[in-house]
């Protein structure tokens, strides 16, 4: 890659990094295939950046989570066929995954077993603040799509609040 | 009201997302409506919670590096997934390696820490805890000239309080917070729905550092010293409307020698 090219790369994809991690680990469940995803999907950014032609931080930062969330679907289905079966039935306790200890546990374990269609809106918007038509754009779903997802995926973990508050 | 997508419809406006006139419509309906009311305070409430049980994180510095190696790097075949190059000989160098990133990884945190990232993170807080309700305010106006002297007596510095309501920002009230482990002014503003926390303190009696500005869980953090005071803005609002709306207040007090007291 050349240096001007590198250093505009650098500048405007780089600051994204630790947003990318973040859907990623949430995608994946788990430290060691967030990193193998963000390094793919940076591999790919790099490949496409030629055409990205975004100016605005924020648009940069929607472009490489585009990239993330593809790449982590991709490499789920490649390498955990059944993964994706599995987590629609939305039981699954996801035991392997590695937390930080001072996390609240059932907040985000009730993330965790969300379906990812919706897990990935909630970490777009909570996490990262992203706009209905950002999500949409990433996710490749009608805005309108984009808030009922919001919202369903809100009143499930709002269960998982008040289940832990009779607790 | 109650047909199906008015929860969606409460989320949107919680998350700005609704167009004003529906957004009027909605708070219209909110006012008149005691179980509409209960369940956005509960949206509120998951909102506080995702906020601080839910966290982000940083990528690892060695993904970093090898983003980086990789931009800087030669051919597409040399950049081998890290899966398949950490095998046999590497194996305990990477161990090694990676200790040396978690004693390096911490040591940041805490220069970090020290350098206004707790107190940006304790401005987020106040912010978040502001929203539930009935926490807003303790001085609920729209008047410069009732929520200024309320701080008289309470606090012993007066912040100076401007109405922007002129330009799209409206004074709602103030009350007393605690950040950094003194009272400060928080000064509440409004935009369409959003809220905007201004909190104030003279800079000499308290710490002033951190970020210029941050963005965390979709709130964005403003700070600045300027003459004798620490300001420091979160909102959920734009970041390009709350630049602005920090603008109107530098300028205000740039060209106020007595601010807001005629």
């Amino acid at each position: 890659m050349e240096s001007s090219a590198l250093a505009r790369f650098e500048a405007v994809v780089l600051p994204h990094l630790d947003a990318a991690y973040t859907l990623a680990r949430y995608l994946m469940r788990n430290a060691q295939d967030a990193e193998d995803v963000v390094q793919d999907a940076c591999l790919r950014a790099l490949k496409y950046f030629e055409g990205f032609r975004g100016e605005e931080a924020t648009s940069a930062r929607a472009w490489l989570l585009t990239i993330v969330r593809n790449t982590a679907h991709s490499w789920r289905k490649r390498h955990r066929p059944d993964a994706l079966a599995v987590e629609f039935d939305e039981t699954e306790h996801s035991d392997a995954v590695v937390r930080d200890p001072e996390a609240k546990e059932t907040l985000g374990r009730a993330l965790d077993r969300l379906a990812p269609e919706f897990r990935e809106v909630i970490v777009l918007r909570e996490l990262q603040g992203l706009s209905y038509k950002e999500i949409s754009d990433v996710t490749g779903v009608p805005v309108g799509t984009v808030m009922s997802r919001l919202s369903r995926a809100r009143a499930r973990l709002q269960e998982a609040l008040r289940a832990e508050e009779v607790r | 009201m109650t047909h199906p997508s008015f929860e969606a419809q409460v989320d949107a406006y919680l998350d700005g997302e609704l167009v004003a006139g529906d957004a009027r419509a909605l708070e219209t309906h909110l006012a008149q409506c005691p179980e509409c009311t209960r369940f956005r305070d509960r949206r509120l409430e998951l909102r506080a919670a995702i906020v601080a049980g839910v966290p982000t994180f940083q990528a690892p510095p060695a993904l970093r590096e090898r983003v980086l190696a990789a931009a800087r790097g030669s051919s597409p075949s040399a950049r081998a997934p890290r899966r398949f190059t950490v095998q046999n000989v590497w194996r305990p160098l990477a161990l090694a390696a990676s200790f040396a990133v978690v004693a390096l990884g911490s040591w940041t945190l805490a220069l970090q820490r020290a350098g206004g990232v707790a107190l940006a993170d304790d401005v987020l807080a106040s912010h978040i805890r502001s929203l539930m309700p009935g926490h807003l305010t303790d001085v609920l106006s729209s008047d410069q000239h009732t929520v200024k002297p309320w701080f008289n007596g309470r606090l012993d510095f007066s912040p100076a309080v401007y109405d922007f309501a002129g330009r799209g920002y409206q004074l709602l009230g103030g009350r007393i917070d605690s950040l950094g482990g003194r009272p400060v002014a928080a000064l509440v503003y409004g935009r369409r729905q959003h809220v905007i926390n201004v909190f104030v303190w003279p800079a000499a009696r308290g710490p002033t550092a951190g970020p210029e500005r941050r963005t965390r869980q979709g709130y964005h953090e403003l700070h600045w010293t300027t003459g004798d005071y620490t300001y420091w803005l979160v909102s959920d609002l734009g970041l390009a409307e709350l630049q602005d709306f920090a603008q109107l207040l530098r300028q205000a007090d740039s060209t106020t020698s007595v601010p807001a007291s005629r």
